[in-house]
């Protein structure tokens, strides 16, 4: 092991879950090299390299793209990866499981509920015929692109639901990402399917049981800015049922 | 408890069972969701866009009138006539006025009665009887309504 | 210690708290917020009691004017005032965030729909203050 002359060191408090020994989740408290550039991926790391092996967590890019590190750290949503102990240090950083799933070991928790949601939601190009291969690709200009891109960034990294107080209240709430992929796909020129996408979103534990609260779109690492998706789905949804009412043909928004 | 097919199950099927069933437990605490409309033609959408309608008022005009009426009043910056009986007589008796107050009273109780009702199912934490809390709080704000019509009309 | 082949762990799933809202400055803030809804309808009732005794005649009238120069009454619309002035505030802040402005292809910052919709607002407000007190 490597060890500096007068190395730094930072203290980190890290949620543990071991139901074959306990029923309930308790603190280990470990002690962890610090250098500037370090993550607090990085500190994870290493205790699993060096100090304990037993410690449960996910990751994978380790650059903010695949949204497979989100814990709280401090009581906030954050990718592990992508949150530097310098901004804590030399104060005691806790780590602990993505808020309001439910955890199966250590920092990891179940995300089916959330992948469930997201099938819900059909998140993929519908077409009411699909163009044959040989007619080439579908053609989009930039204005049809832009007006979806910000909500394709979403790397289903889910710390819009561990700050979302109603998903946490509530668990049947579509949720942030779900809404807001499901509306990216809404937006899509190529996409046919906004009305059975309509009817996914617009039900009691869609779109109208998000009250705004924000905190989504505070914690997002990829600025989806899921909470204005929403509201802007309500807008559109709630403009739709109008013009429907009072033209007797479908009216589109 | 199936504990025989625990042996063929694997991890993963084993936590999605135990999970699915914790998920499936919070949703049926919640209320039963076939009951739920799942109609396209849902009263959701008038309902939101009257609290829309009812915030935009409630930020635009009610402030004005709230320092105009409770404050300004009472503290004498008006000059005399401007809350005179003959004077708001004749200015409610306008029709265009008896609307704009119907607006000014009416609007902000969609308002309220929207974000109370999400309230007391956030805050207050009350899932169980949704229906019932959604026909009080919009009922309570179709009873101003109709009494604000009333009390204009009979000025 | 293993409890043998297809063990079950079950996962660890807490309680959400009932006062969730009181426990982070964002939760705060958006709780008063969702409250000045209340200050606001609590004004149309007073309007409505307004108009009630205007309905009635000179006397209820009158006597509704003195009933309004009563320090407890100046207090209550002295705290319905700041509640509604934080709802325009915050609605506001929503409507910018949720409506995109566009100029001729560029997307208007935030910050400057706020001042577009507050400098509406004063107008707006002078504009009613007019008619109600001179008019």
């Amino acid at each position: 092991m490597r060890t500096d002359m007068a190395e730094e060191t930072i203290p980190l408090k890290v949620a543990r879950y071991r139901p074959e020994h306990a029923n309930e989740p308790y603190f280990d408290e470990y002690r962890v090299p610090y250098r500037e550039d370090m993550v607090v991926l990085d500190a994870l790391n290493h205790i699993k390299d060096e100090i304990d092996g037993s410690l449960a967590y996910r990751w994978s890019c380790r650059m903010g793209v695949c949204g497979s590190c989100g814990m709280m750290v401090n009581g906030k949503p954050r990718l592990t990866c992508s949150t530097f102990l310098r901004e804590f240090y030399p104060k005691r950083v806790v780590v602990g499981p993505l808020r309001h799933f439910p955890v199966v070991r250590d920092l990891v928790v179940d995300m089916t509920d959330f992948m469930e949601k997201l099938k819900e939601v059909k998140p993929w190009i519908i077409r009411k015929e699909e163009k044959p291969v040989e007619e080439g690709e579908y053609l989009q200009t930039a204005e049809e692109v832009d007006a979806y891109k910000q909500f394709s960034m979403c790397i289903n990294c889910m710390l819009c639901y561990a700050a979302c107080p109603v998903y946490g209240r509530d668990h049947e709430f579509l949720g942030p990402a779900v809404i807001a992929l499901g509306r990216r796909y809404n937006l899509d020129s190529r996409d046919q399917g906004q009305t059975e996408r309509r009817e996914v979103l617009g039900v009691d534990w869609g779109i109208w049981d998000c009250t705004f609260v924000g905190e989504c779109t505070v914690v997002c690492p990829k600025d989806v800015d899921p909470s204005a998706a929403i509201q802007r789905e309500k807008v559109a949804t709630t403009t739709d049922a109008m013009l429907s009412m009072m033209l007797p043909f479908k009216g589109r928004a | 408890m199936e504990e025989q097919r625990l042996d063929e199950m694997s991890l993963g099927d084993i936590l999605d069972e135990s999970d699915a069933r914790e998920v499936k437990r919070r949703a049926r605490a919640a209320g039963p969701r076939q009951h739920r409309l799942r109609r396209l033609l849902r009263p959701e959408p008038l309902f939101w866009g009257l609290f829309s309608a009812g915030g935009f008022v409630a930020a635009f005009l009610v402030p004005i009138h709230v320092a105009i009426l409770g404050i300004a009043f009472a503290a004498g910056w008006l000059p005399s006539r401007a809350f005179s009986y003959e004077r708001v007589q004749h200015l409610a008796h306008l029709p265009l006025v008896k609307l704009y107050l119907w607006g000014l009273i009416a609007l902000p109780l969609y308002h309220w009665a929207h974000r109370f009702r999400f309230a007391i199912y956030h805050q207050f934490g009350i899932q169980r009887w949704r229906r019932f809390i959604a026909v009080a709080c919009y009922g309570t704000a179709i009873a101003g309504t109709a009494i604000a019509a009333w009390v204009l009309l009979s000025i | 210690m293993s409890k043998g082949e297809g063990a079950r762990y079950p996962a660890y799933v807490p309680e959400y708290p009932r006062s969730w809202w009181l426990h982070t400055g964002p939760y705060r803030r958006f709780a008063a917020r969702e409250i000045t809804s209340m200050f606001a309808a609590a004004f149309s009732g007073l309007l409505l009691l307004f108009l009630l005794a205007l309905s009635r005649g000179r006397e209820a009238y009158e006597g509704f004017l003195r009933w309004l120069k009563l320090p407890a009454v100046v207090a209550v619309f002295a705290v319905i005032l700041v509640a509604v002035l934080y709802h325009t505030l915050t609605w506001f802040r929503l409507t910018a965030h949720i409506q995109v402005v566009r100029l001729r292809r560029r997307v208007v910052p935030t910050s400057v729909v706020i001042t577009g919709l507050l400098g509406t607002w004063v107008l707006a407000s002078v504009i009613v203050a007019y008619i109600h007190i001179w008019f």
